[in-house]
This record gives structure tokens, sequence and C-alpha cells, in this order.
């Protein structure tokens, strides 16, 4: 059985609403992300996932039983908070051992966990004694987990908690964090901006936007498989072409009015117009590119990213800029001025219906 | 300091002894003035004595003003504190529906006049038919002063995270634990301040303990008669005694505040000792 499930869940504020009809069901022991853009609808969300706030419909449900009314103090979950919410005036150890002191677990007992804890959490023992006020942005980040994996929670939240840091640590603390899920078992729900925060950690992964739910999926499938242009456009950069029907396996672009090679069931029945999405790191580029290709663009290349281990392309051709990703290694001579031909293969591209603006 | 202007520094000195002489001097003058043998308010002074600091020290009437005052002060500090923090809380703290228009009644009474307020308080407790003594000032005085305390905490509420007491209730403390553990160590400072900043304003306040007292005399009220009708240098000295225990609340304050904090420190220490 799932130990969280929503029922058509809305939350409306007035006249807004903030969530609108959400069903989802997020299974022991998995991490699972909720990731949107902001004033998508998933703060709102996790406030009544902890029970800061109320569904104006719907149910929640932990382990099948209906907790809406449950108010945050009475739920067996915990979260970390966007801002950790680390008591100032209480050191380390005082804030690990909070929840056990409310519940009133005797003194030497409540330092003992609190000392596993904080081991859990890759903090040294000695940091038992230290003000809070005195740890850095990653220790904070550390004793906030510890806090809230002492209270033994069902489900532990988190609201966005790594956004503040600096990417390099935000990259250990990723994966720290996905470690002790591993080693603890416990039922993560995250809630992130950002797509590449939800791909490293997460097992599944909900898309909201506009208070609904756009798709779930795991990672790859999400990546690969997106079922909108909003979805495959929040996962990472694309070129977008808005397209109409031509004739059996061809699309017209409607901008150029340049044929484009589509695999046959690339356009779902009835399409009437919409939009053919390409990912940068499935175009091919070259001073000719091979026969095949969906379609062919001249164009010129105005600008290189170096990415690490990638090189980023921007090549125009007539009005439109188009983005084309390389693995450095295996790049010509091509760079910034070169004229070049681009394009990709029929199977690379994905076809959404959607009105055209 | 260094990148300033020499001249510029001079100046900004000369500004300060300024300052510091326009608003320290009449307080010097007035000792002064009460170490003067002479009745009369006569500089330069020409023979100096205790005389009147022993007329003041055993004067009953002094002592009994000097005890309402007293006692005055600290119920006004107390029960303003206590309305002051749950009025700061709904003050800065909550969103609730006439929040905005809460703001500005509280803010009322700091706008008027005190002899006007003063003496709307009177004619009010005349109509109630309420008998007139320091209780009455107890209560003149916390119109005025509860809403100053009020704003002194709701200074330290805003800037107070609510998260703090959202994270422990969701660690599963209830209302009244998170209110002792979280909320109210950390809107300490504001609520210290709110008491002492109520004691010395009370303590010195002559329009209300004027219009409200009755039968019953304050120090700030004895200084005025005396003023008016029959002026001894024990004026000047009771009034230089009133700033020096107005000090000494002030510093005994701070001296509280040093202590409690040197205490956990210790007790910290202690702990970590162990």
């Amino acid at each position: 059985m799932a130990i969280l499930e929503l029922r058509n869940v809305d939350k409306f504020f007035d006249d807004f609403v903030a969530v609108d009809r959400v069903s989802l069901s997020i299974e022991e022991g998995e991490f699972f992300t909720i990731v949107g853009p902001s004033g998508s609808g998933k703060t709102t969300m996790i406030r009544m996932l902890v029970g800061m706030d109320k569904p104006t419909n719907g149910q929640i449900l932990l382990r099948g039983e209906a907790i809406n009314d449950v108010p945050a103090n009475l739920r067996p979950t915990c979260m970390v908070f966007q801002s950790l919410a680390l008591f100032p005036h209480m050191t380390v150890g005082g804030n690990v051992e909070y929840s056990m002191k409310c519940k009133g677990v005797p003194k030497p007992e409540r330092r003992r966990r609190a000392l596993h804890f904080l081991s859990v959490a890759h903090l040294p023992e000695s940091y038992y004694d230290k003000p809070v006020t005195q740890c850095s942005g990653g220790e904070r980040q550390r004793v906030a987990i510890a806090r809230a994996l002492a209270f033994d929670p069902e489900i532990l939240f988190f609201d966005e908690p790594l956004s503040a840091i600096d990417y390099r640590l935000r990259k250990v603390l990723e994966r720290e964090l996905k470690d002790i899920q591993r080693a603890t078992g416990k039922t993560f729900v995250y809630i992130t901006h950002s797509l590449e925060e939800a791909m490293v950690m997460s097992d599944r992964i909900a898309v909201m936007r506009k208070g609904r739910i756009a798709q779930i999926g795991t990672p790859n499938e999400i990546y690969r498989s997106p079922n909108s242009h909003f979805v495959s456009e929040f996962m990472g950069e694309v070129n977008s072409f808005k397209v109409r029907p031509e004739k059996a396996g061809s699309l017209v672009d409607v901008e150029s009015g340049r044929a484009i090679i589509v695999e046959p069931d690339a356009a779902p029945a009835g399409f009437k117009a919409g939009v053919l999405v390409v990912r940068p790191e499935d175009m091919l580029m070259g001073r000719q590119i091979p026969a095949g290709a969906a379609c062919i663009l001249k164009g010129r290349i105005v600008n290189e990213y170096v990415l690490g281990s990638r090189v980023q392309y921007q090549v125009r051709s007539g009005e439109s800029l188009y983005l084309v990703e390389k693995i450095r290694a295996t790049e010509d001579a091509e760079g910034i001025g070169s004229d070049v031909e681009i394009g990709w293969r029929p199977g690379d591209a994905r076809v959404f219906d959607e009105p055209l603006q | 300091m260094s990148d300033i202007h020499p001249i510029t520094r001079r100046l900004l000195w000369i500004f300060f002894a300024a300052a510091c002489l326009l608003m320290y001097l009449p307080m010097l003058v007035t000792a002064l003035a009460s170490l003067s043998r002479s009745r009369f308010f006569i500089f330069p002074v020409s023979k100096y004595s205790w005389k009147w600091y022993e007329d003041t020290l055993s004067s009953l009437q002094i002592e009994q003003a000097a005890i309402i005052s007293l006692i005055v002060a600290v119920m006004v500090a107390v029960i303003s504190v206590a309305l002051a923090f749950v009025g700061a809380l709904a003050y800065a703290r909550y969103d609730w529906k006439g929040r905005k228009s809460f703001q500005y009644l509280v803010m009322l009474p700091i706008f008027f006049p005190q002899a006007v307020l003063g003496l709307a308080v009177q004619l009010w407790l005349n109509t109630l038919g309420v008998p007139m003594s320091w209780h009455s000032t107890v209560f003149g005085q916390l119109v005025w002063i509860a809403p100053i305390a009020t704003l002194v905490i709701a200074i330290q509420v805003f800037a107070y995270d609510p998260a703090f007491e959202d994270a422990a209730r969701d660690l599963g403390a209830t209302r009244w634990q998170a209110m002792r553990d979280i909320t109210l160590p950390l809107l300490w400072p504001g609520i210290f301040s709110g008491f002492l900043f109520s004691l010395l304003l009370s303590w010195s306040n002559f329009p209300f303990a004027y219009y409200t007292s009755g039968a019953d005399v304050t120090i700030p009220e004895w200084l005025h008669a005396k003023m008016i009708g029959g002026y001894t240098p024990m004026v000047p000295a009771v009034g230089t005694l009133s700033i020096l225990v107005g000090a000494v609340m002030l510093c005994g304050g701070f001296a509280i505040a040093y202590a409690a904090k040197t205490i956990a420190a210790r007790r910290r220490l202690a702990t970590a000792a162990r």
C-alpha cells in the first residue's frame, strides 16, 4: 500500500486556485520529488502534506487513513524547512534533541540518540555542544537533517533546503541526502524548482504546472519521454518548431514553410497543430550532415559555450537561433563563424499537440 | 576612521562635544543647585553643603512619594509588558482581518498630547465614579505606555521568523511548548527592553499622575508642586536623586541581562566539559 496518497486535492486561496485536483501516491521508502517553476503550487502542496494548511477539497491519506485535519504536531511526519529554521538560541545537540524533549525522553537517552543522528548526518560528535549559529552553511543543512531524523518520522519532507547553497557544496549534499535516504530506508518527499536536483536524487518525479501535475515518472522517463512541451522545456533546453501536418510522415514548419520528416506515429491522431521539440544533444551538425536527417538547416555558429565535458553551440539559421550540444572529444574544427548544416534524425524529435500562439 | 579628513574629524568632535554639553549640562546644573547651602536658585554657588540631601532623605513625605512612584512604575511595567507581548504578536506576527486598523488604533494614544490624554482619563474615571488614587494612575499611564511597549516588542517580532514556531510544532511541540521553548526566548530581548522602557517612562511621568492620582503624590508631582509654591534646593536634590534611580534601573537591567548571558554560557561550558 502507498504510504501517502492524495485524492483529488484542491487548495483555493479566495479565488486563486493554488492546487487543482491533484491525485498521486507515494510508495514506502521512495525518494519522491515534486518539481515545478515558482507559482506552480508546490509550496502549497508541501504545506498541506505536513499539516500547516488544510486542503479545500479532497483527501490526504497516510497509510490509508485520512489526515486532512490532523495538525502538524500530531502527524508522524517532519519537514526540513527552506530556511532550515534551526533554533538559533540552542546548540546543535539542543536542536537535534528538541523533538525528544517534547516527548519527555530523559536527558541521557536524548543525548545518546542525538549523537547517533549526528553521525548519520555526517557531523562529528563534538558538534553536540556547538552553538548552531557558529555552524557553516553545509553543517547547518546536516543539523537540520539530523533534527528531522531524530523525530523518527514516517515521511521526511524537504522544502528546497539546498536552494541557498553554492553549486559545489550542493552537489555534495545532494549525494549525501540520497545516501542517508538509502541507509535509513525512510520515505523522502522533496520539493524543488531545480530539475538537476530532482534528477540526481529522485526515484520518481512529479512535475507541477499551474497547480496541476503535468507528469509523474522516473527521472529517465521524464527526460526521455516528456508528455508535453512544458515538461520537455522544463527538463532542459530544447529546440522548438511550430508545426502543422502536411502529409503522412511529414510536417511543415509554420515559420519557414520547410518540410520536416517525422516517424509515422510521431504526431498524435487528429493532429492539427503543435510543437516539435529536439534536444540539443540529439542535434546533428557538420559541414554536411548525413542523408536521412529530418531536415537540413543551413546556418552559422554564432556562439560557443563550454560546459565542462560538453560544448554547446548556438547556430543562427535565418532569423532563428538553435542549440547544438556535442561531446568535446569528438568535435571537428568548427568554431564561431563556421558555416554549418544542422538537423536531426526523425526518431529524435517529439511532437506535442497544442494550440499555436 | 582613517580615511576621514582631519578637518572633518575635528568638526565631528566639536559637534559631539556640543551635543553632549547641551544635553547633560542642565542635569549637571541641577545637581550643582542641589548642593547649594543657600535657599535660592542663584549662581555661582557660594557655599556647598549636603544639607538638602539630608533633609530629603529624612522627609517622610518624599519617602512616601518615592514608594508610590516605584510601585506605580513596577505595576505599569509588568502590566504593559504583558499587554504589549500579546499586542505585539497581533501587531506584527499574525495576519488577521482588521490588523491594519488595530495597528493604527494602538498608535493613537502616542499621538495625543499627554496632558490632554491625562485629562481625558480623569474625566472618564470621574464619569464612571472610580475613586482617584495611585491605582487609577497605573491605569492612566498604561494608556500611554502600553502602546510604546507594544512598538518596542513589535520590532523584535517583525524580525522573528514564524518558521521557527512552525518547525517546533512540526517536531511535535504543543502550542505551549513552542511558546515556552522557542518564541519567548527568541523575543526575550524585545520583551526585556519593553519592560525597562515602561519602568523608566512611568517613573518620570508627570501628566497622568497629575490628573489621576487623587490624594496620592508621586515624585514628579511632588517636584511640580514644590516648584510652583515653595522652592527649596530640595527640588533639585530630589530631581538629581530621581535621575540616579532611573540610571540604577537601567544599569540594573543591563546587569541582569549580562548575568543571564554569562550564566547560560557557563552552563553550556559545564555540559561541554562533562
